[in-house]
């Protein structure tokens, strides 16, 4: 049995390495069943809003400086990345991060690490090889050796094992052929629609995010720039312009619009970033 | 020819007398790597104070077995017991904090806990050498003119059967495949809700326990257990570096081999060269392949 019928809520958060803030005062919801993607280029903090929830932030000397996230309406801020785990959050890391000497059948069951139902697992990993068919001949191959996609579907697989009630995927389309990123979104679709499984995408391809998600939301330099329903973004002209390859000039960043000439807003009393000794 | 020279002797009695005392020393180096590597692997820490590690089995089976005088399987696993005990305290006591710090801040925190182990012996045990353990049997027999001694084939026997041990552990069992999974990639594994913290707290304890077995073993073949033993610690280094450092079939292939090569350099060219022998065999692996013989690189699987 999977958890379902939790929503994320993610309220002013503000988040710094060192002197950097990366997030400020950011506030996202993922209503339960839900599909949010959230938009952004290089930068914006799309990964840093991914490590805050799933609490890896630690691993890379962040931390959350103000605000709070709560998942079915219990604070999961600061809590220990298993228990995340077991409350229900699973997360497709950018860039895939499977374990690349061990096996795919090997991957697929780390995702139950947290699990306690052992009997479960083996249905759960059934489940699984019905939705992504083509990994069941390769389960004993090591995952090192998988094409790009099939590696995706994986990290996908292994997410799913933990049975979450939201799913996380950050940068699911890097590097992959685009007819490859269409058979993963309507996966996730499928999985959203059938098992009730929020979703949460954290994507550079706009076009296809927004396509499949309800709601989303434009994070830039760290702060929300833009929210609404998807259908309203991709109406949007700005977002058609700076994330829909629409027409005019290419500007790389809202903030090369609005700030010509300052690469970072500063907060008010924040120092400018120096490098740490 | 290197073996041109020095006392160089055809007789193939001699010569496998070497061999056989060569895989009985390179044994011995197979646990120490096989230490070495558990760490490395599942930690990225490069334990310097392995030896010192195998030192204190040593002198906790001089207490439990001699002084203490318990049943000899109890006793064993009185020590065994007790350095698992010292292997999460050195995982919770210090380990713990250094994680995600620098490598070589991690490196000089395993010396300052060789120093530790070493003060404390000389507190606790005092500066007089003891005689060497002789619990294991103790008789030899002769094939084709060479003595193999009883005892060495016991080590052979513990050695081979720890490697089938940990094999399977890795293979078979949940934690040793979460194990795995942190040493592949610990952000993505804690991402899965492994524990890295419990993982490596294992693995320390792992490695204190196979110094526990190392040094019971290395008791009863090194000439007196004082406190110069722990280096066996750096004796071993070469056999772990040529095996991979992350390879356990690769530490017992190291041992075995560095442990023949010092001996023959030992018998052929004088006591003298048995190290410098060692390490030039460590560096032209790493010259060759910088991952040693059976390192990361090449997807290899425990």
């Amino acid at each position: 049995m999977s958890i379902t019928g939790l929503d994320l809520k993610i309220q002013g958060l503000t988040v710094v390495y060192g002197g950097v803030t990366a997030l400020n005062d950011v506030h996202i919801t993922v209503p339960s069943g839900g599909f949010v993607s959230v938009l952004g280029a290089n930068g914006a903090g799309k990964t840093t809003l991914v490590r805050s929830i799933t609490s890896l932030l630690y691993l890379h000397k962040g931390r959350v400086r103000r605000g709070g996230i709560e998942l079915g309406g219990k604070s999961i801020l600061g809590k220990k990345g298993p228990d995340i785990v077991k409350a229900g959050v699973a997360q497709v890391p950018e860039g895939r991060k499977l374990f690349p000497n061990l096996t795919v059948k090997e991957n697929l069951l780390c995702g139950a690490a947290s699990r306690k139902d052992i009997s479960g697992i083996d249905e759960s990993l059934e489940q699984n090889l019905e939705l992504f068919s083509q990994l069941r001949p390769l389960l004993n191959q090591t995952a090192g050796l998988l094409s790009g996609g099939e590696q995706q579907m994986v990290a996908v697989g292994r997410a799913l094992m933990s049975q979450p009630a939201l799913l996380i995927c950050d940068e699911l389309s890097l590097g992959l052929a685009p007819k490859i990123v269409h058979r993963l979104f309507e996966l996730l679709t499928e999985i959203n629609e059938t098992r009730g499984t929020s979703i949460l995408v954290i994507e550079q391809n706009a076009s296809l995010a927004l396509q499949h998600a309800n709601d989303a939301y434009v994070l830039e330099l760290g702060r929300v720039l833009m929210e609404g329903t998807a259908a309203e973004l991709r109406g949007n002209p700005m977002v058609q312009e700076l994330y829909l390859g629409g027409g005019g000039e290419a500007h790389t960043s809202y903030a090369a619009i609005e700030r010509p000439g300052r690469s970072r807003p500063l907060e008010h009393g924040q120092r400018p970033p120096v490098a740490e000794s | 020819m290197l073996l041109a020279f020095g006392n160089f002797t055809a007789d193939p009695s001699v010569n496998l007398q070497l061999l056989i005392g060569g895989l009985a020393l390179g044994a011995i180096y197979a646990v120490v790597a096989l230490g070495f590597v558990l760490v490395y692997k599942s930690t990225d820490v490069l334990n310097l104070a392995h030896g010192e590690f195998l030192m204190l089995g040593a002198y906790f089976a001089l207490t439990f077995l001699i002084s203490e005088n318990l049943n000899f399987f109890l006793g064993v696993f009185v020590l065994l017991l007790v350095m698992l005990v010292f292997g999460l305290l050195v995982h919770y006591g210090i380990m713990r904090r250094m994680v995600g710090q620098g490598f070589f801040a991690i490196v000089l925190i395993t010396l300052g806990i060789a120093t530790i182990i070493r003060a404390l012996l000389l507190i606790f045990y005092g500066p007089t050498e003891r005689a060497r353990l002789d619990l294991l049997p103790q008789g030899s027999f002769e094939i084709g003119g060479a003595t193999v001694r009883y005892v060495d084939l016991i080590i052979f026997a513990v050695v081979a059967l720890c490697v089938l041990l940990f094999f399977l552990f890795f293979k078979y069992t949940r934690l040793g495949l979460h194990m795995r999974a942190v040493a592949d990639d610990i952000e993505a594994a804690a991402a899965m809700g492994i524990d890295p913290d419990k993982v490596y707290a294992m693995t320390w304890a792992a490695a204190m326990v196979m110094a526990g077995v190392g040094g019971l073993l290395f008791g009863h073949v090194t000439g007196a257990i004082d406190r110069s033993i722990e280096a066996i610690g750096l004796r071993a280094f070469p056999a772990a570096v040529v095996g991979g450092l992350t390879s356990l079939g690769g530490s017992i292939v190291g041992g075995l081999v560095v442990g023949v090569i010092e001996q023959f350099a030992n018998g052929h060219l004088g006591t003298k060269w048995r190290e410098p022998v060692a390490f030039s065999v460590m560096f032209v692996v790493l010259l060759v392949r910088p991952t040693g013989l059976w390192g990361r690189k090449d997807l290899e699987r425990v």
